[in-house]
């Protein structure tokens, strides 16, 4: 018989728990000041002389009035406007860095830090004037030396930016003086504007925080809004630049913005409605109806320029042959399509961009759920027992349900489909070996139709995954780059669009709503037709 | 990872020789048999309804009809429909099969490899011992989801790999199971008498080792069954198991997420589904290890997989 | 005693060093790469292969992992493909969510456990004890991430008691801290906590049925006396192995949970990893889940050597 004093075993059973604990709260201490809280660097400010003091403190703007909470759906995933490709950090980054010029509320191109410009007669190079008295959020100023070095940057295939292709016509960036720079083109390039500032992929960056490596952690723009910290929990903390170019219009309003991420839409939405954070960066479209009316959320719906489609592999039989692509094309009810998978929160389309664009192409061939026709023109092309594979992802997981309601489609002229859900790596990956019978997906961004349809379309484009040449959309497309006449461009691109409807290169579906919703408090906010989150003009009321 | 440990009987079973003791052993007994009876009784009726399910389900069960979605519970629509204007109810049915399937062919195919490696660990010993068992402590220092997870992410998606994964990821308790037992057995005089008489090791295993050490196997794989069940519902949760629009519990459930205020019939109907067939396999495994083998302990290891 | 540390700490680094090959060559054969997912739809066969390059996967295989290996080693576990950040900074930052929240829900777990398991064990057969054990039942039977979505619904969006997800550093905010755990932390508590009362009960059940208590009962002791000097002493051996392998689980396991709460921790984190391909912060990640869990395990070896001196560590 064994007796043992208690105390001893209780003791071990808390160390135990205790071990826990401990590790929590050294943790959390470490974090507070080690390097793994990415703090904007102590010394970035010293050489501004009208800046206030740094915040690398923990007392976040939070603690002031007019910090306005924004939840974003998605995580950033680097802060580099060069090197990321992701959404997400791009909501951030558009208050933080410029470009020479932005897209206007109306989604032309207007000035931003470039004050002006000139073409030359061959339409060969572009002459820009600076906004005179811009600073970087370090203090430096901002001089046609740095658009030199952002876009030489962005052109290095060492640096491998993801937006290196829409410089693709440009020769040579030149500092002409320090207002001034010129830019060299190889071809007449009519959408260089929307080319170089379309977003802030292709921002102007100070050299230095490229080179002490801290472009990633700790951005330094010329934008309202100037970097402070990102950790887990906090999310990225910004704070009003007192010293940006429309400071004498009072701007920004805002002392602050904290992005916090919540990957949940539903979610989100629910930390809206009590209050936790001011603005979301979407709503799911099943809640806008019960929204309606609800005082405390404001929703604004904006017909936006993303597409969905999906596409088929002209590389495997039968889809080679476009009657097959076309039946199917027929076939599908793109109203019933739009209404399960959005709600009715969409527009449904047949063609790529919204009527609302300018750039629009009136064109509808097919009538919604023409099964008979679908039929009759499969049977033509003496084709049966059709098996398709659709590739989608629950990333997107709108994709995941369209697809099943296509699959309920197309069972009705026989034909049978097997989703197959993969991670959008996987989904990607076989993409781009052209592993698929077909793929769903959306395509974001859309101001220039040359940023899409070339990409997509032409026989060269790089992401004409599923196979399409079409010598007569090739030369249309060729054409419409250097076609400086606006309205000419435009009957190009009329041109080719109707026969990538007609040839079913890609089945397009809809084009959502830019659905965005905040707190009343929140004023002068306004949702933008190319999606870009701007708080330049926010306030807060209290 | 307790193995310098001897290995303990909790057994809670042993009645004390003490007057009260017989009436509360035999309460005991019929408490935990009956709940025993009633966990076989359910599996029972839901393999019935498993193989029965076109016949049960009132409604087709793919078919998208918008008109009806989001319809809350009623007499149309038992268990309400789906976002799709889909019946519950009928995919309810439909995916008991999926997760009975994945079920017991995952836990065969992880006894089916855990077993001979714990048998030849525990039977040979020394380096062979020391070999498969660090193989064995490599997988099971995963946390079980996440390599369950990868394995899925480099097979990629769809029930049968989705069973090769929980397979594996399960294959390191039977190893260990196995080889335990098999240790305790080893130097028993019947062995020891097989042996000196000259019997081949694989005889020694097979009519000597090998039934003795069937018990906690057994008990083992009817617990497992129903982390199993846990583990396919994770996964197809996350996306990876049965592709749409086939219905599994998991993914319906992932499905009700956006549809969480609106429609919570969703989220409650799957969900309770995978409680009450956990429970059963529960249920009969705790039955089956009071009449096979006192040993308590398979339950922890095996439980981390649903997480 | 110090020859069986010795030797569990080289098992412990050989694990290390197989869960590090398990990984990588999974990571390798999933299809997809860091780099065409970073491109996304801007994809550019020109600018993929100079980033494949650059981030050293044209190399053979065996040279990047050789590459990996011996940074590692050194103590460096590399840059995150996505974000380019050291991994181990990574890690650490998550680290401290996930503690906490294996930590709550510990606490929740051995507060349900111990005095139901202890009570349903002494009152074996009673109403509580039917209740308890069936209450149990339930928790070790439940999908952990249907609880959570349960509880979602009920606590956040119907009653609006709590927030539904997010992480609140204690520092900044104790009560946010406080509000964002309690759904996890009991979503994941409960369940732990079931399979702890099972144990309790148990373990406590057969050390009422040993020849010694029945000696002390048999002498007139008082039934607390029994428990407390006789009984409980020695039923805190098998629980202490048993909280042990719970607390490993629940630092690595718990990965679907954190999904659904938006928990910044280590599981999620991997899960993400695995998602982008970002091999060397799932390297990262896995490896320090897997040492904790291995540690813990050593601890409670070699304190149940402690509790029960029979045992010889040989």
């Amino acid at each position: 018989m064994r007796t043992r004093p208690m105390w001893r075993t209780l003791v071990l059973l808390l160390t135990l728990a205790m071990i826990v604990a401990a590790c929590d709260s050294g943790e959390s201490v470490d974090v507070e000041d080690s390097d793994t809280t990415t703090t904007a660097p102590p010394g970035s400010d010293t050489t501004s002389p009208g800046a206030t003091e740094t915040t690398t403190e923990q007392t976040t703007p939070e603690d002031d009035e007019m910090v306005l909470i924004a939840a974003q759906g998605a995580e950033p995933d680097r802060l580099d406007p060069h090197l990321t490709s992701a959404y997400a950090s791009f909501q951030v980054l558009e208050n933080v860095y410029d470009t020479l010029v932005q897209p206007g509320p109306d989604l032309q191109m207007e000035p931003a830090l470039a004050e002006s410009w000139e073409i030359s007669d061959d339409n060969l190079t572009w002459t820009f004037t600076l906004r005179d008295g811009v600073t970087f959020h370090n203090g430096r100023d901002f001089t046609a030396e740095d658009v030199v070095y952002s876009y030489n940057r962005i052109m290095d295939p060492d640096v491998a930016a993801a937006n290196a292709f829409r410089f693709a016509s440009i020769e040579e960036v030149v500092a002409v003086d320090d207002r001034t720079v010129e830019i060299n083109l190889s071809r007449p390039t009519p959408n260089l504007l929307v080319n170089i500032g379309a977003f802030k992929g292709m921002a102007i960056v100070p050299q230095e925080i490229v080179d002490d490596g801290s472009i990633d952690s700790a951005p330094v723009g010329t934008g309202p809004f100037r970097f402070v910290s990102q950790s887990p929990d906090q999310g990225i903390v910004l704070e009003a630049n007192p010293d940006y170019w429309r400071a004498d219009e009072g701007l920004p309003h805002l002392d602050g913005i904290r992005f916090v991420q919540i990957p949940d839409a539903t979610v989100k939405l629910t930390n809206l409605q009590t209050g936790e954070v001011h603005w979301i960066d979407g709503v799911p479209p099943q809640d806008l109806e019960s929204l309606e009316g609800d005082s405390d959320v404001v929703i604004q719906r904006v017909p936006g320029g993303d597409y969905h489609y999906f596409a088929l592999n002209q590389a495997r039989e039968p889809f080679d042959n476009p009657d097959v692509r076309r039946a199917i094309a027929m076939a599908i009810d793109r109203d019933v399509i739009t209404e399960a998978a959005q709600f009715g929160a969409a527009t449904p389309n047949q063609t790529a961009i919204p009527a609302s664009n300018f750039w629009a192409t009136d064109y509808a061939p097919f009538t919604p759920g023409d099964t008979e026709g679908a039929a009759a023109l499969l049977e033509e092309a003496g084709v049966s027992d059709l098996t398709i594979e659709f590739m989608v992802s629950s990333e997107f997981p709108e994709t995941v349900t369209q697809a099943q309601v296509i699959a309920s489609q197309l069972a009705e002229i026989g034909v049978t489909v097997e989703i197959s859900d993969v991670d959008f790596g996987t989904w990607l990956d076989r993409q781009g070996q052209g592993d698929f019978d077909a793929f769903m997906l959306s395509w974001v961004g859309n101001i220039d139709p040359d940023d899409f349809y070339y990409a997509q379309h032409h026989t060269d484009g790089t992401f004409n995954f599923q196979g399409y040449s079409n010598p007569e959309v090739d030369a249309l497309l060729d054409d419409a780059r250097v076609e400086t006449d606006q309205d000419a461009r435009k009957a190009l691109y009329d041109e080719a669009a109707r026969l990538i409807v007609d040839d079913a290169s890609y089945t397009f579906l809809y084009n959502p709503e830019n659905v965005q919703a905040w707190s009343p408090q929140v004023e002068g906010y306004e949702v933008r037709g190319d999606n870009a989150i701007r708080f330049v003009d926010t306030q807060l009321a209290g | 990872m307790t193995e310098a440990a001897p290995e303990r009987s909790l057994d809670a079973g042993e009645p004390p020789v003490e007057h009260r003791s017989r009436l509360r052993t035999t309460y005991e007994t019929i408490r935990q048999n009956r709940l025993a009876v009633i966990g076989a009784f359910f599996l029972l009726v839901l393999a019935v309804v498993a193989v029965f399910a076109d016949l049960i389900a009132p409604y087709t069960i793919n078919e998208v009809n918008i008109a009806d979605r989001l319809a809350a519970p009623s007499l149309d629509y038992l268990f309400g429909t789906d976002d799709l204007g889909r019946d519950v109810f009928s995919r309810v049915i439909i995916a008991s099969r999926v997760s009975l399937q994945v079920g017991f062919i995952s836990v065969g195919l992880a006894v089916a490899i855990g077993v001979p490696i714990g048998l030849v660990a525990g039977y040979y010993g020394k380096l062979t011992d020391s070999i498969l068992m660090r193989a064995m402590d490599v997988l099971f220092s995963f946390p079980a989801i996440l390599l369950a997870i990868a394995i899925l992410a480099a097979l990629g998606s769809g029930i049968t790999n989705a069973m090769i994964a929980i397979g594996i990821v399960y294959t390191p308790i039977f190893a260990r199971i196995t080889r335990g037992s098999v240790l305790s057995v080893k130097e028993s005089v019947f062995v020891r008498a097989a042996r000196s008489l000259g019997a081949s090791d694989a005889r020694i295993i097979r009519t000597h080792i090998l039934p003795n050490v069937l018990a906690p196997i057994i008990v083992q794989t009817s617990l497992s069954l129903a982390f199993a069940i846990l583990a396919e519902a994770a996964l197809s949760f996350l996306g990876l198991g049965v592709q749409p629009p086939a219905p599994a519990w998991g993914r319906m459930l992932n499905d009700a997420q956006g549809f969480l205020g609106s429609a919570p019939w969703m989220a409650i109907f799957p969900g309770l589904a995978i409680l009450l067939t956990v429970m059963a396999f529960n249920f009969l495994g705790d039955g089956l290890r009071d009449a096979l083998d006192p040993q308590q302990r398979s339950v922890i290891e095996s439980r981390g997989v649903s997480k | 005693m110090t020859g069986f540390v010795i030797r569990r700490i080289g098992q412990m680094a050989i694990a290390l060093f197989g869960v590090s090959i398990v990984v990588f060559a999974l990571i390798h054969f999933v299809p997809g790469d860091p780099v065409r997912i970073a491109l996304g739809t801007r994809f550019d066969p020109e600018i993929y292969e100079a980033l494949r390059e650059r981030a050293g996967l044209n190399d053979p295989i065996l040279i990047q992992y050789g590459n990996w290996l011996l940074a590692a080693i050194q103590g460096d576990l590399g840059v995150s493909f996505r974000s380019g950040q050291p991994v181990t900074g990574i890690v650490l930052q998550r680290l401290p969510a996930t503690m906490t929240l294996a930590g709550a829900a510990l606490v929740i777990a051995l507060a349900v456990s111990l005095p139901l398991g202890i009570l349903s064990a002494i009152r074996s057969g009673s109403k509580l004890d039917y209740l308890a054990t069936t209450a149990s039942q339930v928790g070790v039977s439940v999908p952990d991430f249907w609880a959570g979505i349960m509880y979602i619904l009920v606590f956040s969006l119907t009653l609006s008691w709590l927030p539904p997800s997010g992480y609140t550093q204690l520092s900044n905010d104790p009560l946010g801290w406080l509000s964002h755990l309690v759904l996890p932390a009991f979503t994941v508590g409960l369940i732990s906590g079931s399979i702890l009362f099972r144990f309790v009960r148990s373990a406590v059940l057969e050390a009422l049925n040993q020849d010694y208590v029945r000696t002390a009962r048999a002498k007139g002791l008082s039934q607390m006396r029994v428990i407390r000097d006789h009984v409980l002493p020695n039923a805190w051996i098998p629980i202490v192995t048993v909280v042990g392998l719970q607390l490993g689980f629940l630092l690595g396991g718990v990965v679907v949970v954190e999904l659904i709460f938006a928990w910044p921790g280590l599981g999620r984190l991997a899960l993400l990893a695995v998602e982008d391909r970002d091999f060397t912060v799932l390297q990262g990640t896995v490896l320090y889940i897997a040492f904790i869990f291995l540690l813990i395990n050593l601890i409670v070896d070699i304190i149940y050597g402690w509790l029960d001196p029979r045992i010889r560590y040989d």
